[in-house]
């Protein structure tokens, strides 16, 4: 229910308000005017489905939140711009910081972009909850301390999961190992954070290929052949874009599956496109942080995937879990703001609230760290095609928490692969 | 675009001229309209005044190619690039800080590596020409994507605050940009383009001109086709670097993506919207260009097919740009030739 | 042996892939000068529109081994496209060559959000036909049969273009209007009906490619986009305006990629631009091309 309330005198008058009567409390500005959060993510070119799927997502937290009151009683609308290259994408958040004077800004996939927007959005002092994007050379280039921008988890949490997960399942069962994974910063990190985490384990692996294929090639008859000759026994791939579905259908045709072991910690970003028909079974599959089919879902993730489902006959992956974390998140620091100073919070005074709130979020719980960067549950496992889609599902679910695949605030990651206690 | 060739100037057609509007008149009074904006402007249409300098720059630079040397290069956003990872290799791995500095290297970078790419591409003209440009832009940019060790590869590397005038400025970034970096930038500006106008009525401009309208007859009569394609090819670079150092700063990072061939397709769309016929043509362009897409974006979410139905339609019914349709309506007034 | 023949299939199928575009490329530059840089919106048009059509059939019940012909002729139809698209051209075609490109530019930012509106962002993939056709024993490596189709495909096009323009009366007339347009008409030549002919053909060269590749790989977004660039490089290593340019400049492209990919993989695409730079020093019009341009 929404009081409004006019006020003559904003801070005095509100603050007196608030401490007689806490409940029947308004915002101290007249807030007939919706909140606006701005939303920036991809909507065409490789990343595009993905940002497509956080946006359903948004859209539907917000008709759902704003049902049942918004955000500390206040409506909120969605301004959306599409993530392009890093330049373009800057002057869009300065649009919707300046122009369109958005309360908060939530999206930002790609690596690059994010990279680039950080410390535009500090300087702005402009909130920004990112979905997705945080990698290793940003955690340590980027301000160790921001106050505004808050970074999703490491990107490489879903490749050290699946490198445990190689380890757990599959130890001693191979001895070749190829990669194939794609030509930028998110390929190459993920397949060293591999090999590194083979190494410390001890496992003794010979790695005998290792692909580069540019992002988004349809053709990787020749990366197939090539692997092929290698005659690998595991091969781990972090390709996520339109190429993994691809690289699958041609190396079964090709026969390059033929009892391989296969870890594809960023499989889920493609769900709909893997087919059973190609994609063997025993995959380590990552979900990241939202698995669709979890038969342990929480009653918010059922109801969320029977809608999208239902709505757009496909099944949504992770991202959307992304995107909703970064609203929920955004929702509890602004009511827990609000809560404490008695008054409609400033993004200053948000941004400092919303560390350390535990929400709900489509996946599982989650929260942000001091350091601002999320902490979510990450579900991979062995893959099965015994179900009722057109993709594998799991045979079973490894759930791994952020705080046992990320590195603690400070620490460098690659010396935390060596020394840190894994969950395997 | 019909240029007078070079022939016997009658006295009238002196006098004509010095009725129309000189291309660097309207450059300058777009200029001082850009130095009044601050007034009356929000910071965001002032931070978005700054790739439009950039832009322009830019292609002050291409319009030596294009409009005066008749060469189309649908790779000018090399120059851009390099001018940007110029500024942020100065900037983020040597600590030069001095604007003035970045600008020079990034102009002496870019003559550089536009001495090499130009002799290859300048003895193919037109669409070869065009081809060529393309293929060496995306080299560059293969270059940065996969070198990343040096480059950063995908997530770009970041351009820090420059000095001007060895003066720091101690305050927001937002402030910074919309303040004294943007009647600096403004400046450079002037005293850019000034010095092209120089270039286009000097002898080489002329000599340019006479190679873009007959190649076999300006060789004909002496003029060294080669060298002077080639030196068009340089200046146009260096100023392609400038503009890029530019953008760079106002974005705050270098990134691969701007050496993508799409991004040299946006310069071009911007000098054939303004008028690549004129002087101050591609200037306007750029600033129609900026303000468009600005607007189509904020409209829609299919604003590249906006966009791109603009740039047919530009080129169906308009194709000497606004400027040149204003010069021709201007013309008609005054009972033109 | 087997490796190496593996490595060589997979450069000649991409090669395949490749001559379909350039192709398209090189039959519009030598007959009317213009370049298309639209021309990888066509082959992801083909690819699209292929995906469509094959879901139809499914739907009508088709029995798979048909799906090849339904996406021939589904790329057949879709490159009519290509007329509308020509008329617009044509009120340019005496213009600065400039504008071509700058035009045919404008229609590939207008495609990109087309396939946006109609396909939506997220990649579409076509999985029946591909293994449908199941995989063959090719001298000791086990390769999709579907592959080789699409080899052959791009063989029996070649051929037939080749064919198509020595031996027929058009392909005469064709060549005729390529070498001097003017005195083609001068001798009787409807030109526009054969520069509408020719446009048309070569986008469905484009979308028949498109049509043809998709079961193999996917339909993506930026597709058109990257296509561009390799389709250019072939033209250039293979000479502007020539046919047989196209099919040697594609298989050293398709050829040499794979060879960087199996030997040294981070060369992938820096090997095709080097091999650009290579011709452009030593041979500057192309293997098979005329240096007016």
């Amino acid at each position: 229910m929404k009081l409004t309330r006019r006020d003559f005198s904003r801070f005095a008058g509100a603050g007196l308000v608030a401490a007689t009567a806490p409940r029947l409390f308004a915002p101290a500005l007249a807030q007939d005017k919706p909140l606006k959060i701005g939303i920036i993510a991809p909507r065409s070119g490789a990343a595009g489905t993905a940002g497509e799927c956080g946006i359903r997502a948004v859209q539907w937290a917000t008709e759902r939140m704003n049902k049942e009151g918004g955000i500390a009683g206040r409506k909120f609308e969605l301004v959306i711009e599409e993530e392009t290259n890093p330049k373009d994408t800057i002057e869009r958040l300065r649009r919707l910081i300046l122009q369109e004077k958005v309360d908060a800004i939530h999206g930002l996939i790609s690596t690059g972009v994010s990279l680039g927007v950080a410390p535009v959005a500090e300087e702005e002092q402009a909130l920004v909850v990112m979905w997705d994007g945080t990698t290793q050379d940003g955690v340590k280039e980027m301000m160790p301390n921001p106050k505004y921008v808050f970074r999703s988890t490491d990107n490489e949490c879903e490749a050290v999961m699946g490198s445990l997960l190689a380890v757990k399942h599959f130890k001693g069962k191979f001895k070749r190992v190829a990669g194939i994974n794609p030509d930028y910063s998110y390929g190459r990190n993920n397949w060293e954070a591999f090999k590194q985490i083979l190494a410390r384990f001890g496992v003794e692996a010979e790695f005998v290929a290792e692909q580069w294929p540019k992002v988004g090639t349809m053709d990787l008859t020749s990366h197939i052949a090539a692997l092929n000759a290698a005659k690998p026994d595991l091969i781990f791939s972090s390709m996520l874009f339109a190429d993994l579905p691809v690289f699958m259908k041609q190396g079964h045709a090709a026969g390059l599956f033929n009892g391989v072991k296969m870890v594809l910690p960023a499989a889920g970003w493609q769900i709909n496109q893997l087919r059973k028909e190609f994609t063997p079974e025993g995959i380590i599959f990552g979900h990241n942080t939202l698995y669709f089919d979890h038969p342990q879902a929480s009653p918010l993730q059922k109801a969320f995937v029977t809608d999208y489902m239902e709505r757009y006959k496909e099944a949504p992956h992770w991202e959307a879990d992304r995107a909703y974390f970064a609203l929920a998140t955004y929702k509890a620091g602004v009511e827990a703001a609000q809560k404490a100073g008695g008054k409609w919070p400033t993004q200053e005074q948000v941004a400092e609230a919303m560390p350390g709130l535990e929400v709900e979020s489509l996946g599982g719980k989650g929260r942000f760290r001091k350091d601002k960067i999320a902490e979510q549950v990450f579900y991979q496992g062995p893959s099965t095609n015994n179900n009722k889609y057109d993709f594998p599902t799991l045979a079973s679910i490894d759930t791994f928490r952020a705080e046992q695949l990320q590195k603690p605030p400070g620490m460098d990651f690659w010396e935390w692969i060596k020394t840190a206690k894994m969950p395997v | 675009m019909s240029n007078p060739s070079i022939d016997i100037v009658s006295e009238r057609e002196v006098r004509r001229t010095a009725l129309r509007p000189n291309g660097l008149w309207v450059l300058l009074a777009l200029i001082i309209i850009l130095a009044l904006l601050p007034f009356i402007a929000s910071p965001y249409v002032l931070l978005l005044m700054l790739p439009f300098v950039g832009y322009s720059i830019a292609l002050l630079g291409f319009n030596l190619l294009f409009g005066s040397t008749g060469l189309l290069s649908f790779g000018h956003a090399l120059f851009l690039g390099v001018g940007a990872y110029t500024a942020a290799v100065l900037t983020s791995k040597f600590g030069i800080l001095s604007f003035e500095l970045l600008v020079l290297t990034a102009g002496l970078v870019s003559a550089l590596i536009s001495l090499v790419v130009g002799a290859l591409c300048v003895r193919y003209t037109r669409i070869f020409f065009g081809m060529l440009t393309l293929a060496f832009g995306m080299l560059f940019h293969s270059f940065l994507f996969k070198f990343y060790g040096i480059t950063g590869g995908d997530q770009g590397m970041r351009v820090l605050r420059p000095l001007l005038l060895g003066m720091e400025w101690r305050g927001g970034k937002t402030a910074f940009l919309t303040g004294p970096f943007y009647y600096y930038v403004l400046l450079l500006f002037a005293l850019l383009g000034l010095t092209m106008w120089r270039i286009t009525k000097s002898p080489f401009g002329l000599h340019l001109r006479a190679i873009r309208e007959n190649a076999g007859k300006a060789a004909y009569v002496g003029v060294e086709i080669f060298r002077m394609r080639l030196a068009a090819f340089v200046i146009s670079a260096v100023y392609g670097g400038i503009g890029g150092t530019i953008l760079a700063i106002t974005t705050g990072l270098a990134d691969p993506e701007l050496a993508y061939w799409t991004h040299s397709g946006n310069l071009v769309f911007m000098a054939v919207l303004g008028g690549s016929g004129t002087f101050a043509g591609p200037a306007i362009g750029a600033l129609a260009f900026v303000v468009l897409q600005d607007l189509v974006m904020s409209i829609t979410q299919y604003w590249r097919f906006v966009m791109g139905a603009v740039l047919v339609l530009l080129v169906l019914f308009m194709p000497q740009g606004l400027s040149g349709t204003i010069e021709a309506l201007v013309h008609r007034r005054q009972g033109g030739r | 042996m087997s490796i190496f023949v593996d490595v060589v299939l997979g450069g000649v199928f991409h090669a395949a892939v490749l001559f379909l575009v350039a192709a398209g490329l090189q039959l519009v530059f030598g007959v009317q000068k213009i370049i298309n840089l639209a021309c990888g919106s066509f082959y992801a048009l083909g690819a699209y529109f292929g995906i469509t059509a094959v879901g139809l059939a499914i739907k009508l019940g088709m029995p798979p081994v048909l799906f090849l012909p339904v996406l021939i002729a589904a790329g057949l139809a879709i490159g009519l496209v290509g007329l509308p698209i020509e008329r617009v051209l044509r009120t340019i075609y005496r213009r600065d060559e400039s504008y071509q490109l700058l035009i045919t530019f404008g229609f590939l930012l207008m495609f990109q959000d087309v396939f946006r509106y109609l396909w939506g962002a997220t990649p579409r993939t076509m999985d029946n036909v591909y293994l449908a056709y199941g995989s063959a024993n090719f001298l000791g490596i086990r390769v999709p049969t579907y592959n080789l189709l699409v080899i052959a495909a791009s063989l029996a096009i070649a051929v037939g273009l080749g064919l198509f323009l020595e031996r027929t009366k058009t392909g005469r007339i064709v060549r005729a209007t390529a070498e001097n347009r003017d005195m083609a008409e001068g001798l009787g030549v409807n030109a526009s009906r054969i520069f509408a002919l020719v446009f048309t053909v070569g986008c469905m060269l484009g979308t028949v490619g498109g049509a043809l590749v998709v079961p193999s790989g996917a339909a993506s977004l930026d597709m058109a986009v990257d296509l561009v660039v390799e389709s250019f490089a072939v033209v250039v290593i293979g000479g502007l305006g020539s046919m047989r340019g196209a099919l040697v400049g594609a298989l050293i492209v398709g050829l040499m990629r794979a060879a960087a990919i199996s030997l040294v993989p981070e060369m992938e695409m820096l090997s095709v631009y080097l091999v650009v730079v290579l011709v452009l020093i030593v041979r500057p019009a192309g293997l098979f091309g005329k240096a007016t341009a």
